[in-house]
């Protein structure tokens, strides 16, 4: 097959805020340098810029006051600063608030932001910088010359359901670069067949992962002061389900509400999204959203597990940066102002080599010097072990939490951790029957004023495919049909919090696995938390996916 | 003076041209309307056309002006638009007008309001309401910059036989002048996708089935009903997943969006994906055993119970 080819000097895979943060950097590299202008491109899944971010989101500016010193007199979207901490402890009915905010979840000096404007504020900037920015363009190849990384494919497009071409084809573009910089968010799938090929995760702590359902809702007026942050913990999970909410205070009663669950629960009949749907049930919850409308819906997966379990990011030709890396603070519940820092670093690292024609591992190995001598590495150190603790339940995380913050985190540990995929408990384990039936354990009725079924919130995450085209979760079904039913209950069609998976009775009673692939929100939950690891996320045709805007 | 830009195929004039015509009247208020109508085809649209309450008709031919191109269609408006000098320039909101009018506007440097769904004036100047956030909340709109404003109106929004006819349109030809070499595309055969598919938009009555018709063995009761009724036959997303009807009988989100005189929603539980496609319908019929389906609370006419009982008893009375 014919395809085009683009050459260009740095590649960069994922318009998010680490690849941004990488095209700024090198724009302004260029600038001081002077020199031979380098080319350089940047891929982006999404229809448009920022559409595909979702987040709390807390903004701590570290970097951004590193990378745009005048971010607010050159508007960056801030909808408003922290001005007050809160943090309960709920059960079903009531709730305690702590008296002292715990020092890594203090956010004076931080900023409330919706992700998708941020970002789209900042592609933006990187448009004025000259920069070819590609929406619409997914990566679905790595491009390899032996184990040297030269560059990415782009999806095809115009494919039908049977995976015809149709009147529409286009091919994919091979995009050549001496070196691409990884960004493609949570359990990327480029990042993903990188670290199948190469050794990068030997020796690493396994990836562990949550996920965060976020809404947004426009309440009354005066109900909850812009810049108040609230944390929780406890209801609606129970002590064996890590996680807790989020509530974020913006300007005209917006309120972020979120609900992060770590993808490692043991009950195979849980639901994330309906843990979700009870939180606004919460008197906490509900008081505040009375009156109100539910006006965004989203959900994304986030790497939880921190410093031990992060990568070799450098490699021939390749940098990895941002969630693709794991470079996320879960003790701080923040991963925005990392991917920022890992991209500006992996810009800088590119650039040297680019310039100095080396880009060989030995030459691009110059990143990790860099995140060692900065402050990444000075806040996620510290914090290794935090995330792994809480495998061991909520007691002992938050004990080893407090002696992280008494210590400094000098304690010399190293806790592991296990896949979360592997904690799922069969339905015979955890309920010492099969005979019960296939249901969400913890489900609520929706009242479609506070609580809605799956399928209406999609709607509201505006989530868009082309219907003809190929499915792009790729499930081996034959254990879907021959143990999972009787072993895990069809997890799928509850961890998956856009109603993508749907288990239909036939008419001679047997059970066929629906893929409702156009609903997909791009989360990646399916991907990490299938028990058999049998479900590949692959991307659609570029353009598809979510359109979210204040998320 | 308002233009409104016309779409027909092989002579005959499409129902959405119709409604923009009775856009383009309401936004008159008076003032002279102008039809134009392009293509092989456009003299004899024009006669049809000529029937409307409007000053004149212009078919636009000549050269390349005969199959539909982009560059074709900018060029050969551009110049009617500076012959005729309009106030405003209305289109139907097709995928036709989605494939040039943004250029067409851009050419002329004018601004846009896309998808209108009505027209408010307030202070003498009108305002165009238009959908946001997937239909959930609605702005009203007014274009700044200098005249021509372009407006496109959503399919449905204005009925076509409530524009006014009678008067004596003055129908002439017109060769735009379009230097063929300045059309960069070449239009083939209309594809067979494109010649097969239904325009569900066009329909005036619909029998739409849900999941509730259980198997494609009972889709001929949906059939009968719509054949009494002179319906074209739809479907929510399941039916289409599942092949049961192909996917351009889809209606919803990421299906057709529909406005027709009746819609008769059978054994379709009301999914927010489903509704946006079809709530526009004059007329609502829901057919559900599930008294608490949401379809009901954006129907007219409901009936709670079993339509495997109900929908051949209702086949049988229409035909009487």
């Amino acid at each position: 097959m014919e395809r085009e080819a683009l050459d260009v000097d740095v590649l960069i895979v994922g318009g998010g805020p680490a690849g941004l943060s990488a095209a700024l950097t090198l724009a302004s590299l260029q600038q001081s340098r002077g020199g031979e202008p380098l080319a350089i491109a940047v891929l982006e899944k999404a229809r448009e810029a920022g559409a595909h971010e979702l987040s709390g989101a807390v903004l701590d500016p570290r970097a951004l006051a590193e990378l745009i010193p005048d971010y607010r007199s050159a508007g960056a979207p801030i909808e408003a600063d922290v001005h007050e901490d809160r943090v309960y402890v709920l059960d079903a009915g009531g709730k305690l608030a702590l008296p002292l905010i715990p020092p890594p979840l203090r956010n004076h000096g931080n900023h409330i932001v919706s992700l998708n404007r941020f970002t789209r504020w900042m592609a933006a900037r990187v448009e004025e910088a000259g920069i070819d920015f590609f929406t619409g363009f997914a990566g679905v190849e790595v491009l390899w010359d032996g184990t040297r990384v030269s560059g990415v494919r782009t999806g095809d497009r115009g494919i039908d359901k049977e995976g015809r071409p149709k009147a529409t084809f286009e091919a994919g573009v091979d995009i050549r670069a001496k070196v691409t910089i990884f960004c493609d968010g949570v359990r990327g799938n480029l990042t993903k067949q990188l670290l199948a090929k190469l050794p990068l995760a030997e020796g690493r702590e396994p990836q562990q992962y949550a996920i965060g359902i976020k809404e947004l809702w426009e309440v009354p007026a005066g109900r909850i002061a812009a810049g108040t942050v609230m944390h929780t913990l406890g209801y609606p999970l129970r002590m064996e389900e890590f996680g807790g909410a989020f509530v974020y205070a913006m300007p005209e009663g917006r309120i972020s509400l979120g609900l992060v669950v770590g993808l490692d629960y043991r009950d195979p009949l849980f639901d994330p999204y309906a843990a979700f749907q009870r939180l606004k049930e919460h008197p906490l919850v509900a008081d505040l959203l009375a009156g109100g409308q539910r006006v965004k819906y989203g959900a994304k997966a986030l790497p939880e597990s921190g410093w031990n379990s992060i990568p070799q990011t450098w490699m021939d030709g390749g940098l990895i940066a941002g969630d693709a890396g794991a470079f996320l603070n879960s003790f701080r519940l923040k991963g925005i102002h990392l991917a920022m820092k890992t991209g500006m670093l992996a810009a800088e690292t590119a650039f040297d080599a680019v310039r100095a024609g080396d880009t060989s591992a030995t030459a691009l190995r110059a990143y990790q010097d860099r995140i060692d001598r900065s402050w990444v590495r000075e806040e996620l150190y510290p914090v290794r072990n935090v995330h792994q603790a809480f495998n061991h339940g909520l007691i002992a995380g938050l004990t080893f939490s407090a002696l992280t913050v008494a210590t400094g985190g000098r304690i010399p540990l190293r806790l592991h951790g296990e896949p979360g995929h592997e904690m799922m408990k069969t339905r015979a384990e955890y309920y010492g029957s099969t005979r019960g039936p296939i249901a969400a354990s913890n489900a609520v009725k929706a009242d479609r004023v506070r609580t809605f079924d799956k399928v209406t919130s999609v709607h509201f995450s505006g989530t868009r495919h082309d219907e003809d085209q190929p499915v792009h979760l790729l499930v081996e079904t034959d254990v879907c049909y021959s143990r999972c039913g009787e072993e895990y209950g069809h997890p799928c069609q509850r961890f998956c919090p856009a109603n993508v998976y749907e288990m239909l009775t036939n008419a001679d009673g047997t059970k066929r696995l629906q893929i409702n692939a156009s609903n997909c929100v791009h989360c990646k939950t399916c991907d990490i938390m299938d028990p058999y690891q049998v479900i590949t996320w692959v991307p659609p045709e570029g353009g598809g996916g979510p359109q979210y805007d204040g998320l | 003076m308002v233009v409104v830009i016309a779409e027909q195929r092989n002579g005959t004039v499409n129902r959405a041209s119709w409604e923009a015509i009775a856009a383009g009247q309401q936004l008159a208020a008076g003032s002279p309307v102008n039809v134009v109508v392009a293509g092989a085809g456009s003299e004899q649209a024009a006669k049809e056309l000529a029937a409307a309450d409007v000053a004149g008709v212009i078919a636009v031919t000549g050269g390349p002006v005969e199959h539909y191109t982009a560059d074709g269609w900018i060029a050969a408006h551009a110049t009617v638009v500076a012959s005729v000098t309009p106030q405003w320039i209305v289109l139907p909101h097709t995928y036709q007008t989605r494939d040039f009018a943004p250029a067409l506007a851009a050419k002329l440097d004018r601004a846009l309001v896309t998808d209108c769904t009505g027209i408010k004036t307030a202070d003498g100047k009108p305002a165009f309401t238009r959908p946001v956030y997937q239909g959930k909340l609605a702005a009203d709109v007014r274009p700044l910059g200098e005249a021509p404003w372009l407006v496109t109106f959503q399919i449905g929004a204005f009925r076509g036989d409530q524009a006014k006819r009678g008067g004596s349109a003055n129908v002439r030809t017109m060769d735009a002048g379009v230097d063929p070499s300045a059309v960069r595309q070449t239009p083939e055969e209309p594809f067979q996708e494109a010649r097969q598919a239904v325009d569900l938009s066009e329909a005036e009555r619909i029998v739409a089935v849900g999941r509730g018709i259980k198997g494609p063995e009972h889709l001929p009761l949906a059939r009968a009903l719509a054949e009494a009724l002179h319906a074209e036959v739809a479907a929510s997303r399941p039916i289409c997943d599942n092949g049961w009807l192909p996917m351009e009988r889809q209606i919803g989100s990421s299906g057709q969006t529909v406005a027709p005189k009746l819609y008769v929603a059978v054994g379709i539980s009301g999914a927010i994906q489903h509704v946006v496609g079809m709530k526009g319908a004059r007329t609502i019929v829901a057919i559900n055993k599930d008294a608490e389906a949401p379809i009901f609370e954006v129907a007219d006419y409901g009936y709670v119970g079993d339509l495997f009982e109900f929908l051949p008893a209702l086949t049988a009375e229409l035909k009487k």
